[in-house]
């Protein structure tokens, strides 16, 4: 089954090449610049997202409550939370609410895509069970 | 604090001495009061069997010699020597009528026609029959006294009458004097000295305190002297005659066995003063030291927490600008990959400028790698400043350590040498705060190398530790200050290069460790600091 993905960032720069450079290496992914977005996103468009690349720091509605209700409506979804700092706190709430992996800007593409496939496995052996 | 001190060790002590004392001079007294009142009893005893001998021979001869025979001419002269063959006291021999005149004189004196009618010595004896003069001073002017006994012959009453010598009598009074200032003499009843005194006063003079506060019998009293002086006094009445022996004896001789005593004990609670006085003084000073050294240790582990504080500040600073830098630069790093990924290697390859606009987002790329490895090292130092366990292999610690002063160290030209033994055992230890010791001890290396100079650090594993090593051939430390190096505030730094904290504070991050940190330095070439940490099981 090919991998899809959700970037969530409020960093439109960020955000719209991230978005552009996976859709070049030929994986499905969608991108949103709100927790209220994704949420929606995702309400919308049931079971068509595998891994969700999210952004803790954003306005309105941060990540980690973003990832609280993610986990809670599709807990099937793997989530990495993605910080502009590496606080011990955050990657600590992280996992205790389910996310996959913690990962500090600016990160390498190359790691990225690692990390999403290694989720996107982890998503498919999950579900397999 | 010496002071109470002193004062709650030697208050008692001199309590003590000074109990001792008043028993002691107590007893003393007590003691020298019996001695002089036996001494009265035995001299006052002594001189009125002297009196009462002398009386009893004159009475014997008065009664058995027939006046006949006493009074021829000669007879007196060996009388007189018969009675002094024994007892060398009787000046001179007189048989007197009962109208006062002599009917037979011996002796050294011209008394022959010397009429005693209306004398009073005469007088008593007409009347009593037996009399002990008072001294007096006499036909001669010569101060003496008299024995005379009546015998009632008819048809007239005679008298034999004896001078007593003096000098016999004082010497036996005197034998109760005692010390090189004690004093035994006879007064009347009037006050007037019937032997000389020994000092301030001559025979027949008055003596300077009223007989009245002699009580009857013996009695020893302490009384002062007419020079200022205090005496024990001995007085004793004489039941025989109307006389009063006094035996003095200066208070300071009487006690000379107590000032003994006194000086004895002075210099015993001198030296326990000195001994208690120099144990109270060193236990307050170690106290002293010890409470100023808690101070110490107490004002550098505040400083610690107040040092510990503002790197907490510090990290929470770096994570906030790091977290601002990162967002942005994350950016850039996906845009120019963006760039890179869209343009046509083709069309790059045609263009004018093509190679350089290539060559140009690969270095953007390349400046966002080199700043993000910049913001992870200050992301690095905030959450070292969070305790907690890591399993790590300590030569990524030094080489990132190292990383902080690379730059620094290639502008003085110091080398860096890295002797890390490969395949060092992980371990489980808190990371930042290991990284913390090793950034001091190479930032003390750095500033202790001159231009030119050498760092080396070397790692290896022992059977239950690791060591690392942080080595320079700088300016070393001397030796004198060798056991004060990880002492708090302790620099050898200028004013306000230095806090002097930071040996102490990794010093005791590796006792918290549980590992150490030791050092061996020679002045002028070098000194080695040594981590040694526990090998955990990870």
């Amino acid at each position: 089954m090919a991998m899809r993905l959700l970037v969530v960032d409020d960093e439109e720069d960020f955000l719209r090449s991230i978005v552009m450079r996976i859709e070049l290496r030929g994986i499905e992914v969608h991108g949103v610049t709100s927790g209220t977005a994704a949420l929606e996103y995702l309400q919308e468009h049931q079971d068509a997202v595998d891994v969700v690349l999210l952004d803790i720091k954003m306005p309105g509605m941060d990540g980690i409550e973003t990832l609280r209700r993610i986990k809670e409506s599709h807990p099937s979804i793997e989530v990495i939370v993605v910080t502009g700092h590496a606080s011990q706190e955050f990657a600590r709430l992280g996992r205790e609410l389910g996310a996959f992996d913690h990962l500090v800007k600016p990160i390498r593409l190359e790691t990225i895509l690692e990390r999403i496939a290694a989720a996107s496995r982890h998503n498919s052996s999950s579900d397999s069970r | 604090m010496a002071l109470t001190g002193l004062a709650v060790a030697l208050i008692p002590l001199y309590l003590v001495g000074a109990a001792i004392y008043v028993y002691f001079a107590a007893s003393q007294e007590q003691s020298h009061r019996a001695q002089l009142q036996n001494l009265a009893v035995n001299r006052s005893n002594a001189v009125q069997l002297f009196l009462a001998e002398r009386t009893a021979m004159l009475e014997a001869l008065a009664h058995t010699a027939p006046l006949d025979n006493l009074a021829q001419p000669g007879e007196l002269r060996n009388v007189l020597t018969i009675l002094n063959k024994k007892h060398q006291s009787f000046l001179d021999l007189g048989i007197i009528d009962a109208g006062g005149d002599h009917l037979a004189y011996e002796g050294p004196y011209r008394l022959e026609d010397r009429n005693y009618g209306g004398e009073a010595w005469f007088e008593e004896t007409m009347v009593r029959g037996v009399h002990i003069s008072d001294v007096f001073l006499g036909f001669r002017r010569v101060p003496h006294f008299v024995i005379a006994v009546r015998r009632d012959d008819r048809p007239q009453p005679w008298i034999l009458r004896a001078t007593i010598d003096s000098e016999v009598f004082t010497r036996l009074v005197r034998s109760g004097q005692a010390g090189l200032t004690g004093d035994a003499y006879i007064v009347n009843r009037d006050g007037k000295y019937q032997t000389p005194p020994r000092f301030d006063g001559e025979i027949l003079g008055q003596v300077p305190f009223s007989t009245t506060i002699a009580p009857p019998g013996v009695n020893v009293v302490s009384r002062e002297t007419a020079h200022g002086g205090r005496v024990l006094t001995a007085f004793a009445w004489m039941t025989s005659k109307d006389w009063l022996l006094v035996i003095d004896r200066a208070s300071r001789e009487s006690t000379g066995p107590l000032q003994h005593a006194l000086k004895i004990e002075f210099v015993a609670l001198l030296a326990a003063s000195f001994l208690v006085g120099g144990a109270v003084v060193f236990h307050t000073r170690q106290l002293v030291g010890r409470l100023a050294a808690e101070d110490r240790n107490r004002v550098a582990a505040e400083a610690q927490l107040a040092h510990s504080a503002r790197l907490v500040s510090l990290g929470r600073m770096a994570a906030g600008v790091a977290h601002e830098i990162n967002n942005p630069l994350a950016a850039i790093g996906e845009l120019a990959g963006l760039m890179e990924d869209l343009i046509d290697e083709e069309f790059l390859d045609r263009a004018a400028h093509g190679p350089l606009f290539r060559d140009n987002v690969r270095k953007i790329q390349q400046h966002v790698d080199r700043t993000r490895g910049i913001t992870h090292r200050m992301l690095g130092f905030a959450r070292r400043m969070e305790p907690h366990q890591d399993t790590f292999n300590v030569n990524d610690v030094a080489v990132e350590a190292l990383s902080f002063i690379e730059r620094e160290a290639s502008f003085r030209q110091v080398e860096l040498v890295r002797e890390l033994e490969a395949d060092l055992p992980m371990i489980k230890s808190d990371r930042a705060q290991l990284q913390q010791v090793f950034l001091n001890l190479i930032n003390n290396a750095l500033d202790a190398v001159p231009e030119g100079g050498r760092i080396t650090v070397a790692s290896r594993a022992l059977s239950d530790t690791l060591d690392v090593s942080v080595k320079d051939n700088g300016c070393g430390i001397e030796k004198e200050i060798h056991d004060r190096i990880f002492d708090p505030f302790f620099t050898t730094k200028a004013p306000g290069e230095g806090s002097g904290l930071g040996l102490s504070i990794c010093h005791t991050i590796m006792k918290g460790l549980g590992g150490s940190l030791t050092f061996e330095s020679a002045p002028g070439k070098g000194t080695v600091f040594m981590v040694r940490l526990p090998r955990t099981p990870v």
